[in-house]
């Protein structure tokens, strides 16, 4: 089954495809050329982004480090900051894109969000921490 | 002309000044920090002088560092680029004492132009109108309350020491002015240890409009026309344009505007680049506001609309040459837009994205002008400021012009980080944006709106999102394009005999 946006959808059928580059494909599609560039779980079909997964019974590939309904997803900062608040504790049951935790950057705060539904597993920093870039903040567990 | 001179900056601007010098036959320096021994300036530059830790302060900003660089690889001049140390009259004065030219006006000037209420005295001495209001420091409530009922609410009031919008209260209404007086004073000493507060009768509605003005070391000066820099975030420019929308339909506003910042610039012993930047209404009214000493990150914009290469002629003035050009060769024909492209996430208060770039398509084709610091592979460091490019397009008129930015935003795909790419098109297309009608507030005013990020694609969109993700996920179903094709061509053609 292949989601886009959260949504099951059908691969287009009768259009052809050409692997032009890493990455990068041309569709044509009923006479309609389009440009698509595949990026980790983002496909971007004329400058227009899709968050895409594909979920296989054998695999669930194309679940990135944080995507994917199952297992444990992590939040990292995604650069060198300060951790000004936690927004949740040890044991919340989250919602997916539930704000987390909210660092600051280059003297702006950014809320980081959950990517799944599930439980804080581990909280691995506190308030007013320095993070580098990639430090996991918290854990969120099944 | 020099052999070789060194460019005390990084990024698209550093890159800029190396392709000029590239042109006319002068070797070029690159300084690096240890965050940027990868970054594209150095690659392009002919040599590169490392320069210490990724801290601008131990390293773009580090005058004895720069100028023994400059010492070791005999530079005999230093281009400074913009922001860093290009406004810095104690480099330009450390550059002159070590028999290096600083491509830039001289100490002089940069000290006269870089302080507020300085500036203003300056601009208004040689002539040039400055926003109406008291000159010195006011002792009471009561002096600003004299000006207010002469000029008419609402004011601004302003800290002589100030900066970064500290210490400023917008005045409405006389029954506030007291408070707003207290406010505005104690948060002026709180910021810069001066509590001093002048009062300027608030200009409404105002459009940033600037005019580059040049001049050489014999006296000669002329402006190349105007750039509008309404368009704004924070006081950061967004998109820039020349010629203005005010100006191109005002008979006889340009000429106006350019005899006053060439007063403006006159008055403070000007050569070199330069920009005085004012304030206009509707009207057509319009005030000196400061002057930026160097060579403006918009300077594209001009270049495309006159032709002339504005680095080119800094070195040429710079090196004690006359003036290329009379007030009357300059001639502005068509329109030109910048858009200041930055790894920034504008659908998440825009924040910054730094991180690395894993796809870049650049775009290219008629009209169209990019100047870049980046290429794909590259990470942007997190110690800079994250623009990654300019990009600009020239055509006829400006409508024209605008269609083609949209044509080659269509292009351009910065993937791997967050870009502000998608916010342009949102700008370019609106309403307001096509008729001109801009002013420093439009920006503020279009995004408080609200502002769809995602807008909806068109319905067969998802369906090829899943069908590609199929087909990337099996690389056996999709050959790769064959490799150098050169040989091939080569192959080729010996076989059919035609070397």
């Amino acid at each position: 089954m292949i989601r886009v946006n959260g949504t099951p959808t059908s691969p287009t059928t009768g259009a052809s495809v050409e692997r032009v580059a890493d990455g990068l494909y041309s569709v044509l599609l009923d006479g309609t050329s389009y440009e698509v560039r595949v990026l980790g779980n983002t496909i971007t079909v004329n400058n227009h982004p899709f968050d895409v997964e594909i979920e296989d019974p054998r695999r669930w590939k194309r679940s990135g480090s944080a995507a994917g309904a199952h297992g444990r997803a992590t939040i990292n900062s995604p650069m060198p900051g300060k951790v000004v608040r936690l927004l949740v504790q040890l044991g919340d049951q989250v919602e997916a894109g539930q704000g987390i935790v909210v660092v600051e950057a280059m003297k702006m705060q950014n809320e980081l969000k959950s990517p799944k539904a599930g439980r804080v597993a581990e909280i691995r920093v506190s308030e007013n921490d320095g993070v580098a870039a990639g430090t996991v903040l918290v854990v969120i567990g099944e | 002309m020099f052999q070789k001179v060194l460019v005390a900056n990084r990024g698209e601007i550093a890159l800029r000044v190396i392709r000029t010098l590239r042109e006319m036959g002068i070797r070029s320096v690159a300084v690096y920090s240890d965050a940027d021994r990868a970054s594209l300036h150095v690659r392009k530059a002919d040599e590169a002088a490392h320069l210490g830790p990724s801290a601008s302060s131990e390293s773009y900003l580090s005058i004895p560092k720069i100028l023994d660089a400059a010492r070791r690889h005999g530079a005999e001049a230093i281009h400074p680029g913009y922001g860093f140390l290009s406004e810095n009259a104690a480099f330009a004065q450390a550059c002159e004492d070590a028999g290096i030219v600083f491509i830039g006006p001289s100490a002089r000037s940069i000290r006269l132009m870089g302080s507020k209420t300085g500036a203003r005295q300056v601009a208004k001495d040689g002539g040039a109108p400055i926003v109406p209001g008291t000159e010195q420091g006011l002792t009471s409530p009561d002096e600003a309350l004299e000006f207010a009922r002469a000029a008419g609410f609402p004011v601004m009031l302003k800290a002589v020491a100030g900066g970064g919008g500290k210490g400023m209260r917008r005045v409405d209404r006389e029954v506030d002015l007291r408070s707003l007086f207290e406010s505005a004073s104690s948060e002026a000493a709180r910021s810069f240890g001066d509590g001093r507060v002048y009062v300027e009768k608030l200009i409404e509605n105002a459009r940033h409009i600037e005019v580059q003005v040049f001049g050489d070391h014999h006296g000669n000066m002329v402006h190349l026309g105007e750039r509008e820099c309404s368009v704004q975030r924070r006081h950061q420019k967004v998109i820039e344009e020349s010629p203005s929308p005010l100006v191109a339909r005002m008979p006889g506003l340009r000429e106006r505007m350019g005899e006053a910042a060439i007063k403006a610039a006159r008055a403070a012993g000007y050569y070199n680049a330069g920009t005085v930047e004012f304030l206009a209404d509707n009207d057509g009214n319009f005030y000196f506001l400061e002057m930026n000493t160097r060579l403006q990150v918009e300077h594209p914009v001009t270049e495309m609309v006159t032709g002339l290469d504005l680095v080119r002629m800094q070195l040429e003035v710079a090196a004690g040459g006359v003036l290329p050009i009379r007030q009357e060769d300059v001639v502005l024909r068509g329109a030109a837009v910048e858009c200041r492209i930055y790894a920034e996430d504008p659908a998440n208060n825009f924040f910054p994205s730094p991180g690395r770039i894993a796809r870049l398509a650049e775009p290219s084709g008629p009209g169209v002008r990019l100047d870049s610091g980046v290429y794909q592979g590259w990470t942007v460091p997190v110690e800079y400021d994250p623009m990654l490019a300019k990009l600009i397009t020239w055509a006829g008129t400006r409508d024209y012009a605008i269609d083609r930015m949209l044509r080659a935003l269509g292009e351009y795909h910065v993937g791997g980080i967050r870009s502000n790419l998608g916010l342009f098109p949102l700008i370019l297309n609106s309403a307001g944006f096509r008729a001109g009608d801009l002013d420093t507030g439009f920006l503020d005013r279009f995004l408080a709106a609200g502002v769809d990020w995602e807008p909806a694609a068109p319905a067969e969109f998802a369906g090829i999102a899943a069908l590609v993700a199929m087909a990337d996920r099996k690389p056996e179903a999709a050959p790769v394009a064959a490799g150098p094709s050169t040989s091939r061509w080569l192959a080729t053609g010996r076989a059919e005999n035609l070397r």
